[in-house]
């Protein structure tokens, strides 16, 4: 199948949330006149992980977009038909003219990233830039990423690029669209 | 005037200043990135200015207050009342032969920013943070190497061999204080075999990305790495044909008799790191192609000066200057002039720290501008009168911020505020706006213009970027450098007889071999990028008195300061019982410290893509003493101020420590108001001009931390 991928490494992330804020503003999710903190819409988060005690620590940074899924749990739970995984890339869609505002797929989500436009009635989530990849153009997470941590292609294609520079897939973390990747000697 | 499309210009949510590009539609700025053509980043905080533009807080005209000072009442004003009101003042004062006595608080963002012109024409002074940040840096490496380096002239990390070493001394530049593209050049330096050193009381991301953390006692840093030297000198490990060549004759002599003492072990008493890693480093530094060190927070403490030195002995004898990851050594290519050129006041016959009762004390202290912490202290004793801020937040940024806040609302006898009279320039509401008498708006840097440009360096090399208008202003917005160009036409028309700031440009850019229009036709800036290394090599001399390398500071030797000092700094040595433990503050990358665009932007507050509180950070094995648990809220206590906070237990910080971000504290605006708890550090850190005890009076170094106590 074709599925077009980010590849997030966490040797390189540094959890700016640089990507949350372009991503907002490339989207338009911001009223950057009116809003308060804790309200804004995101497509993209920032999460992390610390472990030891002083002074033997590690901590790891990555981001957590859509996972675009295989077999889309949101796509399968909306009755109206506004949700489908597109063919040619793998990039799951929100049609937010058909969507009725059921907001089924936010249950069903298991990552908890789909967002809903109370006023508009209808939920939208990243579509991978949709707009942008079907024109050549990288999704503006990865334009932006401050350290490159991110890049994007075909999920296969990224998978080589990984063991070319001596990376390791995060199984346990991976999914259909998002591959998390570390180096082998961390 | 205005077009859409993707516009170069330049950011200006920091100091940093990185060339980007903005995406307007329709005349709106809808998005905005690093410009592929300089060093192609933008962080969180740029990528956020689009909030600070539109938020509905923007001020959008001129006020002038109606109440008492501090109490933020204001009604609006014609931009004539508001030009009258400054005129007027100013020509009272400067009619007395009293020019002296206004200061200017802000950043200019070239050497010749048109409101520093005003000032040497007015006889007035600036002040800036710069004497907080980088004073001693600047200062040491101007007398050891005679160049100047300050901390915007960072190791060039793109330039880090494999196998160098990068080492970061209480440096967190992942915040993107230099440049947005400061973190992939690390990261890629690192991919390609240089090792990143992190030396730093609290874990933070530098230190999770690091091949080795190194927690030390804040403030150690000078007896860390005399320890380091000491080791390299003591086993011949040090750049001996470097030294031999560059260092004065008998310098290395006296070197080696100073530092005999200053074993890894006797160090590592001091600084709290073990002796074995001392040594490990050492050996390090020894074998690798380069070493730089990054230093930022550790440069202010109280012993600044002490280290400064010492980081610049370690440059010099391990030959790290001016090669690929060493230390640039940047050359001065001053602009053309503006004729005629105004002289300015000379500080130290008339700058407010020399007029006081402490004037003898202070005449060991050189350097090349007014520190800002003394204005209270100037306030009381009648020596500032006027003072303008712009783009700063002194309310919140002072040591021992409410003693200036009490300073500005001190009256005289005849029941008139001591200082006469205090303008603040503003884009969003700040703190220090509450107490000013006229708050004018200025616009952000998607509405003016402004040219990036220093003699040194700007952004890793000799270049510029020209930030220009690409929306029509908000309101009656006026960038404040026009507000002043045309005070300056008024008050001083023979220095003013240009047409406006574009022309002003135009002027100094022509010196250059550069214009406005060639900055613009070349996509906003001019920079090559070519820093060039061995530059001393071409002259042949160092820009020191003997064209040698000084390691022995002889300047100093009326107050025994030849040597540095191993000490720990002198406000730590103070009521250790009583407030055991060391505060440390630390910055955020997504804060532009206490500047008021970050604290009222609502991006940048929010959970998701900012920072939305500033809780107390304290190991668990330190709370289970005080029998603390995570979220308590608790009293912090220093020697002058008790704040109250939540706790956060974390294993990221040295036993011994607490810390918070650096720069809250905002009590005006609705996002800064909404968001919280936080604590304001410096409300906590001991008044300069009021503690002079605990002030460092050779490095020009302020005391930005403190001893704290902390109870439920």
């Amino acid at each position: 199948m074709k599925q077009l991928s980010i590849m997030v490494d966490m040797d390189r992330c540094i959890g700016c949330k640089t990507c949350v804020v372009a991503c907002r503003n490339h989207h338009g999710l911001v009223d950057h006149r009116n809003d308060m903190p804790g309200e804004i819409p995101y497509y993209i988060k920032v999460e992390s992980k610390s472990e030891g005690t002083f002074p033997d620590l590690t901590e790891d940074f990555w981001v957590s977009p859509c996972k675009h899924c295989k077999t889309a749990p949101c796509a399968t739970a909306c009755e109206s038909g506004a949700i489908r995984k597109d063919k040619q890339t793998g990039i799951v869609l929100i049609d937010k003219d058909l969507c009725v505002g059921a907001q089924k797929c936010i249950e069903k989500c298991p990552y908890g990233v789909i967002q809903f436009n109370k006023a508009k009635n209808y939920a939208h989530k990243c579509n991978m830039c949709f707009d942008r990849v079907i024109h050549g153009q990288e999704p503006v997470c990865v334009e932006a990423c401050i350290t490159d941590a991110l890049s994007f292609g075909e999920k296969e294609i990224l998978k080589m690029r990984a063991e070319a520079k001596g990376k390791e897939i995060v199984k346990k973390m991976s999914s259909q669209s998002i591959i998390y990747v570390k180096s082998a000697t961390q | 005037m205005y077009e859409d499309g993707w516009i170069p210009t330049v950011c200006y949510q920091c100091k940093a200043e990185c060339s980007i590009l903005a995406h307007v539609k329709d005349g709106v700025v809808c998005e905005v990135k690093g410009n592929p053509r300089a060093r192609g980043k933008m962080c969180v905080k740029g990528m956020a200015g689009i909030t600070s533009l539109y938020s509905k807080e923007r001020l959008t005209h001129p006020m002038k207050r109606v109440g008492e000072r501090g109490e933020g009442k204001f009604e609006k004003i014609s931009w004539d009342e508001a030009m009258e009101m400054m005129e007027s003042k100013l020509r009272a004062l400067h009619e007395k032969g009293e020019g002296h006595k206004f200061t200017y608080s802000m950043f200019p963002h070239s050497a010749t920013d048109p409101k520093w012109r005003f000032m040497n024409a007015y006889g007035g002074f600036i002040t800036t943070g710069l004497p907080h940040c980088d004073s001693a840096k600047i200062m040491s490496h101007l007398h050891a190497f005679g160049c100047f380096p300050n901390h915007h002239i960072a190791p060039i990390y793109y330039s880090v061999p494999k196998g160098g070493l990068m080492i970061m001394a209480g440096r967190h530049p992942f915040g993107c204080m230099d440049d947005a593209s400061v973190a992939r050049d690390i990261l890629d330096a690192k991919e390609r075999g240089a090792k990143l050193i992190v030396i730093d009381p609290i874990f933070r991301t530098e230190a999770a990305k690091a091949d080795w953390w190194i927690p030390i006692k804040p403030g150690g840093d000078a007896s860390f790495f005399l320890g380091v030297c000491n080791y390299l000198i003591e086993n011949d490990l040090y750049n001996k044909d470097f030294c031999e060549k560059w260092v004065r004759e008998g310098d290395m002599d006296n070197i080696k008799s100073y530092i005999a003492d200053k074993t890894p072990e006797k160090m590592s008493a001091i600084c709290e790191v073990p002796a074995a890693d001392i040594i490990k480093l050492a050996k390090m530094v020894a074998e690798a192609p380069s070493a730089c060190i990054d230093a930022f927070k550790s440069i202010m403490y109280g012993n600044a000066m002490d280290w400064g030195h010492v980081w610049s002995i370690f440059l010099v004898i391990t030959g790290n200057l001016d090669n690929p990851g060493g230390q640039p050594l940047p050359e001065l290519t001053p602009m053309a002039p503006v004729e005629p050129i105004p002289t300015g006041p000379d500080l130290k016959e008339l700058g407010y720290h020399r007029t006081g009762p402490n004037r003898e004390k202070f005449d060991n202290y050189n350097f090349i501008m007014q520190p800002t912490w003394y204005a209270p202290q100037a306030i009381k004793e009648g020596n500032l009168k006027i003072f303008f801020a712009t783009e700063c937040n002194p309310a919140l940024s002072e040591m021992g911020s409410s003693v200036w806040r009490d300073a500005v609302t001190l009256k005289d006898d005849d029941g008139n505020y001591m200082l006469d009279f205090f303008m603040v320039s503003e884009i969003l509401p700040s703190e220090t706006m509450k107490w000013a008498d006229l708050v004018l708006p200025d616009q952000t840097n998607y509405e003016r213009w402004e040219l990036l440009y220093m003699p040194w360096w700007y952004n890793y090399s000799h270049g510029a970027a020209i930030c220009r208008p690409v929306v029509k202003p908000v309101g009656e917005a006026r960038h404040t450098n026009n507000v002043i160009i045309d005070l300056g036409k008024k008050m001083f028309p023979e220095y003013f007889a240009f047409k406006d700031d574009v022309e002003y440009y135009d002027i100094e850019l022509a010196g250059v071999g550069m214009s406005i229009q060639k900055l613009l036709d070349n996509g906003g800036m001019w920079n090559t990028g070519a820093a060039g290394f061995y530059k001393y090599k071409d002259s042949g001399k160092f820009g020191t008195p003997s064209g040698k390398i000084e390691l022995e500071f002889q300047m100093y030797a009326n107050i025994g300061k030849e040597w540095p000092d191993p000490a720990m700094p002198v406000e730590f040595k103070v009521d250790e019982e009583k407030f055991p433990f060391i505060l440390v503050n630390i910055r955020s990358m997504f804060m532009n410290n206490t500047g008021a665009w970050s604290h009222n932007n609502a991006q940048l507050r929010d959970p998701v893509s900012g920072v939305d509180s500033n809780p107390i950070m304290i190991n668990p094995l330190d709370a289970k003493k005080l029998n603390i648990n995570d979220g308590d809220t608790v009293s912090m206590e220093s020697s002058t101020a008790t704040a109250s906070s939540i706790v956060q237990l974390t294993e990221k910080i040295k036993p011994g420590c607490v810390g918070i971000i650096h720069g809250f504290g905002q009590t005006v605006g609705k996002v800064a108001t909404q968001s919280g708890p936080w604590i304001n550090d410096n409300d906590l850190i001991a008044d300069a001009g009021s503690h002079l005890d605990q002030q460092d009076l050779c490095g020009g170094e302020a005391h930005v931390s403190t001893r704290v106590n902390i109870y439920k």
